[in-house]
């Protein structure tokens, strides 16, 4: 990686700033989640629909218990109890079963919501062009399509979707309360401003927590990344004890982090509870002091013993769901600011015409045209005022040294990135003027690195394309590749591993010759690879590339001397300019740096 | 701490007890009519409610802090082991599995300390407690009422097996799915120029549905313990209303005690449903906690030189290799090499790439184990000098030059063990949350400045935002390979090094300015020895001397001269010097 990415000292993107410090609620950002809801309103609506069941089904059973002792338990009709156990039985039950569709619903719209969103990051994240990815790291990518939508998954199954039924609970347990005593119902509410700022100063405290919290735990995990990447230096530095210095430094900074928070959980937890208590002494006290003595009374004292229960269970474990609710937003940051991020392929030229046949342009014309091409990597010019024309038929080799801006020329061809001035045409249509996919069809590139995908080698060859299978079969042939197979005893449907870890460089030098071959394309781009392979595959390789080259209108980047003589000119670049063309002897009579460079491809060969 | 809060959970429970019993006493006041007693039956209920709130926040305050504490403790050990560990050790495991250990199992191990023991604590003491104070309170309805309980931990028990298998089913998908977006991301430029997009889109939609899928299957098991338990445990309280309600008849026990039942019951739910939970955390923090000592009983092999420390001494340093060998199986790296640095003296070692030039280098800066009485540096053997101190006689500027996401004059300190190695960005952010004091500005440290020049930075510096002060890498700028090797020189230059190794460390560096390089280096590399590893002519012709390798073995030794008239590998290596440098095409990207 020689590319420096442009300088941006002043504006930082959101992406670049991993640090989100999500808030628990934000509209905003919920509204926009929406969006990927809204395909799952169905299963949404079916999951209220249980959920109230649920409800149902829970809230009666306090009452029954209630019902149980003022009517059968106190005034002893031990008959109707096995009846009133049948019941609760029962009740428990319908709650379970009904809360268990309640939760597939729910998980099932919360994991498809996640599948779409994934879907959205993939395709969103294909669509950019290749400067971005110069600069995000693809870790961080990674974390966006998997860890961060995780997390927003947990919301669904834990935190803001089940805060609602919690919500729903709460108000019919009011509601039931004031319906069978509406004094004592107050007394119980009377403790709810003392839990008001109880669940202000957990959530306030929790948010302070969590900020201080994220900022170290990613200093300390991005600390550590750092030094097992570059473990050499470190040894190389004797620098272990300062490491572990800053290290513990950071990391007693992210223990001390969590102090606050933990107070915060641990009162709010126990507070709760003992809030609870109070309400029931309160209502106790309040019965005995302003309500006949009778079988009601008791009753309802303990009826309102279970819902208060019930009530305060789901605030206590508020904080649990904070937490969550803090996560899946900071996520969801996260990957909207990665969605938001407009860097797309083809970005601002992306082309609206296309030309309506390659016949109908100019066939005089060369077929690739670079006039006064300027190019550079942040800072770095790479290309300075490039001008090359290949005509239609002919083969053009680029040669030159190291960081010559050879390679750049390809992926200004190909629009991995823009050129910054001057024009690149093919058949006289600015490239621009191309829509991208069609330009790509029309101009393929063998780089020196190939890259294979885990799959078949079949399937590594047609790339995608429905493909005959003798069509294949000839492009493997010609190309030589049935050769190289045949050595390692293997044919086409032989497994490639993840990146093809499992092919030499030659095979897979052939493996892209064949590719290419069968794509057949308009204009061939070859980045010759300068690997060492063995001589055998040198043989297979030099004659693989006359045959993809045969009759092709061929842009080569070349490396070998065969290539180099062979083709019809010779273009010679240094430090982003072209200094000589001709032909082979053109320039070795010449006498400049071609011919310098061409003595030593001559001693190699 | 720890002990400490545990037995302060065991209060908690026991204050918990007099809560129950207050309830009872206050329902059955309620209940006789004892309308005097019940101000008071009531006050002690919240007394105790809040005596036991009160002890339930110090006892996890106490745990969950320990369980920090501990976690804190569990790092700095691993972190300081993982930078004890050779570059050889990561050679052979990933940074990412290495990373993984030291944040996802240091985190379940810290889970199963804080959260675990809370839990497990809390469930043993609350069933004793509560148990106990059932039997008291009637011991007939008491065993009838907890009959289902053994049965919920069973259930517990089994699915919590189930949700343990699903839970690394959905790991595994989730794996494979990363793989498939890391096999994406890297291969993008042929996905972009193939017009691969809509191939790759659909594998990754086949991969994100059967992740779907297995997340489901997981969900399915995992939500079936909730309602599960939920079951079992409210038909506690069918019983307790079936022979609880029996016995309020009957008069055996008052409806105080059928509330306090009650109570008491609804207490043991809690502490029953979280098992499982709490055996899938104990179960996960083991075999994170394996994995640590795993990690952590691996030795380094590099042993650290127990004898005295080199003295402080400025004057060059006296380098010998003596017959060395290393081999690796049974493939010689080096075989039988022997030469001899003298004091101030420039050596050069060419080769062909798998040579052995940098197991060479490795072997001169022990960053590989060597054996005893083959490497003496002043007359001392290598292996007999602590790591720490050997290395500060060396510097070395490497090929692949790596460098810390923070200030580019935080990089050449380092050189001589100042600067900061916390990312820049990092650092701001804990300096915005109030975490950290603001890093010391090295820009103007003359050791600094000094090095960067000499090391031909100053042209780079111009035009870079801050100069010194400009971050790289993370959030910060990019910067070209060139650059990074120039930077990486000027921190060995910093070091003030008696013997300076420049490991082809400026190979990405162009002709014009390596010449520049070279030429205020011969500055600095006076009074220092050196060894310089290139491929080009112009850096190795006026060497002392030129060692070159071929096959693990020095072919040739000599001066340039003395080599070309040899025509032997140099003189063919130096002919072909343009080919390799053509060789050495990096992407321009």
């Amino acid at each position: 990686m020689a590319v420096a990415s442009p300088p941006r000292p002043t504006r930082k993107s959101g992406l670049e700033a991993e640090q989100v410090l999500g808030k628990a609620y934000d509209v905003r950002l919920i509204g926009r989640l929406s969006k990927y809801i809204k395909p799952h309103t169905q299963l949404l609506a079916g999951w209220v629909v249980f959920m109230l069941v649920t409800i149902g089904f829970e809230l009666a059973q306090p009452y029954l218990v209630m019902y149980a002792l003022q009517h059968h338990i106190m005034t002893g009709k031990a008959s109707a109890l096995p009846v009133d156990a049948l019941v609760f039985v029962g009740l428990v039950v319908g709650q379970n079963l009904s809360s268990f569709v309640e939760q597939w619903l729910l998980q099932l719209a919360g994991q498809r919501t996640m599948h779409g969103l994934r879907i959205a990051i993939f395709d969103h994240v294909l669509a950019m062009r290749a400067a971005f990815f110069d600069r995000i790291p693809v870790g961080r990518l990674m974390t966006r399509m998997t860890n961060d939508i995780e997390s927003l998954n947990e919301m669904f199954a834990q935190g803001a979707i089940t805060l609602i039924a919690d919500a729903v609970k709460a108000v019919v347990i009011i509601v039931i309360m004031l319906r069978i005593d509406v004094q004592l119902s107050l007394m119980t509410f009377a403790t709810l401003p003392l839990l008001f700022f109880l669940v202000e100063y957990a959530r306030r405290a929790m948010r302070k927590s969590f900020r201080q919290i994220r900022v170290r735990l990613a200093a300390m995990n991005a600390f550590a990344q750092e030094h097992l990447f570059g473990i050499r230096v470190l040894h190389l530095l004797g620098r272990g004890k300062i490491a572990q210095q800053e290290y513990d430094e950071i990391n007693a900074g992210h223990r001390d982090a969590y102090l606050l928070q933990i107070r915060a959980d641990a009162a709010m937890y126990a507070l709760v509870d003992a809030i609870a208590y109070i309400a029931i002494g309160l209502i106790i006290w309040w019965a005995s002091g302003h309500r006949a003595q009778d079988i009601a009374t008791v009753a309802i004292v303990v009826g309102f013993i279970g819902y208060t229960e019930k009530f305060f269970v789901p605030i206590r474990d508020l904080s649990a769901k904070y937490a969550i609710m803090q996560g899946a937003m900071a996520a969801s940051e996260r990957i909207f600011q990665l969605l938001d991020t407009e860097e797309f392929d083809g970005g601002v030229y992306a082309s609206t015409t296309k030309v309506d046949e390659p016949a109908t342009a100019n066939k005089a014309a060369p077929a690739v045209e670079l006039a006064g091409v300027h190019f550079s990597y942040g800072a770095e010019p790479v290309l300075r005022g490039v001008d090359l024309r290949v005509p239609r038929g002919a083969t053009i080799a680029v040669v030159g040294a190291t960081g010559s801006g050879k390679s750049t020329i390809i992926k200004l061809l190909t629009r991995l990135y823009e050129r910054e001035r001057g024009a690149i045409k093919i058949d006289n249509v600015d490239i621009r003027d191309i829509a991208l996919d069609e330009l790509r069809e029309r101009v393929t590139v063998v780089s020196q690195d190939v890259i294979l995908f885990a799959g078949t080698l079949a399937d590594n060859i047609a790339l995608g394309k429905p493909y005959d299978r003798a069509r294949l079969d000839e492009a493997v042939k010609r190309v030589g590749l049935d050769r190289a197979l045949v050595r390692r005893r293997a044919d086409v449907t032989a497994k490639v591993s993840e990146r093809g870890s499992n092919f030499s460089a030659g095979e897979r030098q052939l493996v892209a010759f064949a590719r290419a071959l069968l794509r057949d394309p308009e204009i061939l781009v070859l980045d010759e690879a300068t690997a060492h392979v063995d001589p055998e595959a040198e043989e297979l390789i030099e004659r693989g590339v006359q045959e993809l080259m045969k009759g092709r209108t061929t842009l080569v980047i070349a490396h070998r001397l065969s290539t180099i003589r062979n083709a019809d000119l010779i273009v010679v670049v240094d430090k982003g300019q072209v200094i000589e063309q001709g032909t082979h002897d053109e320039l070795v009579a010449k006498g400049g740096l071609y011919a310098a460079l061409e003595k030593t491809f001559r001693r190699q060969d | 701490m720890l002990a400490a809060g545990v037995v302060m959970l065991v209060v908690t429970n026991v204050c918990y007890l007099g809560i129950a019993e207050f309830l009872r006493r206050s329902v059955d006041a309620v209940n006789k009519g004892n309308r005097d007693v019940v101000p008071s039956t009531v006050t002690l209920l919240i007394v105790f409610a809040i005596a036991t709130a009160v002890t339930r926040i110090v006892s996890r305050v106490w745990i969950f802090n320990a369980a920090r504490a501990a976690e804190y403790d569990l790092r700095s050990e691993l972190f300081g082991h993982l930078m004890k560990l050779s570059p050889a050790y990561y050679r052979d495991h990933p940074t990412g599995d290495v990373m993984s250990r030291l944040t996802n199992d240091v985190q379940t191990v810290r889970a199963m300390w804080g959260a675990g023991l809370v839990h497990l604590a809390n469930a043993v003491t609350a069933f004793a407690t509560v148990l106990t104070y059932m039997i008291y309170l009637d011991p007939a309805v008491a065993l009838l009422a907890i009959v289902p309980y053994p049965l919920i931990f069973f259930v517990g028990q089994a699915l919590s097996k189930r949700i343990y298998r699903t839970t690394r089913e959905v790991q595994a998908e989730l794996g494979s799915l990363s793989a498939r977006i890391q096999e994406d991301l890297g291969a993008i430029q042929v996905i972009k120029t193939y017009g691969l997009e809509d191939v790759r889109r659909a594998g990754f939609l086949e991969g994100s549905k059967r992740l779907l899928d297995k997340n489901m299957e997981a969900a399915k098991v995992r939500m079936q313990l909730g309602p599960i338990l939920n079951t079992l445990a409210p038909l506690a309280v069918a019983l307790l209303i079936l022979f609880g309600g029996r016995a309020v008849i009957n008069k055996e026990i008052e409806v105080g005690a059928f509330t306090a039942f009650s109570a008491s019951l609804a207490r043991l739910v809690w502490p029953t449903l979280t098992l499982g939970f709490m055996l899938a955390l104990v179960q996960r923090g083991r075999a994170s906690w394996a994995r640590l000592v795993q990690l952590h009983d691996t030795k380094s092999d590099l042993v650290e030189g127990t004898g005295e420390p080199l003295p402080a001494r400025s004057d060059p340093a006296t380098l010998e290799v003596k017959q060395l060998t290393i081999k690796i199986g049974d493939r010689a790296l080096l075989e039988d090499v022997s030469f001899t640095l003298r004091p101030g003296s420039i050596t050069a070692i060419v080769g062909r790439t798998g040579g052995g030039k940098s197991t060479l280098v490795d072997a001169m800066c022990r960053m590989i184990e060597v054996p005893a009485g083959t490497i003496f540096i002043d007359g001392r053997d290598v292996t007999t000098i602590p790591l720490p101190s050997l290395r500060a006689q060396l510097g070395y500027a490497p090929q692949e030059a790596f460098l810390f996401s923070t200030t580019i004059a935080d990089n050449v300190a380092m050189g001589y063990g100042g600067g900061t190695a916390i990312p820049a960005a990092r650092r701001a952010e804990l300096e915005r949350v109030g975490a950290a004091a603001a890093a010391p500005d090295l820009s103007n440290e003359p050791r600094v400045t000094d090095a960067a020049k000499a090391a031909g930075l100053a042209r780079d510096l111009v035009v870079m935002p801050e100069g010194l002060a400009t971050v790289v890498g993370e959030r910060g700028i990019t910067l070209s390979g060139g650059q990074r090797q120039r930077v990486a020189l000027a921190r060995a230059l910093s070091a003030q090094p008696r013997l300076l190794v420049l490991d082809d460390s400026l190979s990405s560096v162009d002709a014009e300015t390596e010449r520049l390089i070279l030429a205020s280096l011969r500055k600095v590399m006076t009074g220092r020895t050196a060894v310089l590893i290139s491929h080009r002519v112009a850096a190795i012709k006026d060497a002392d001397q030129i060692l070159v390798l071929d096959q693990g073995k020095i072919v040739e030794r000599g001066t340039h001269d003395e080599l070309i008239d040899a025509d032997g590998l140099y003189s063919e290596l130096y002919r072909t010097q343009l080919d390799t440098e053509m060789d050495i095409v990096q992407e321009a990207s």
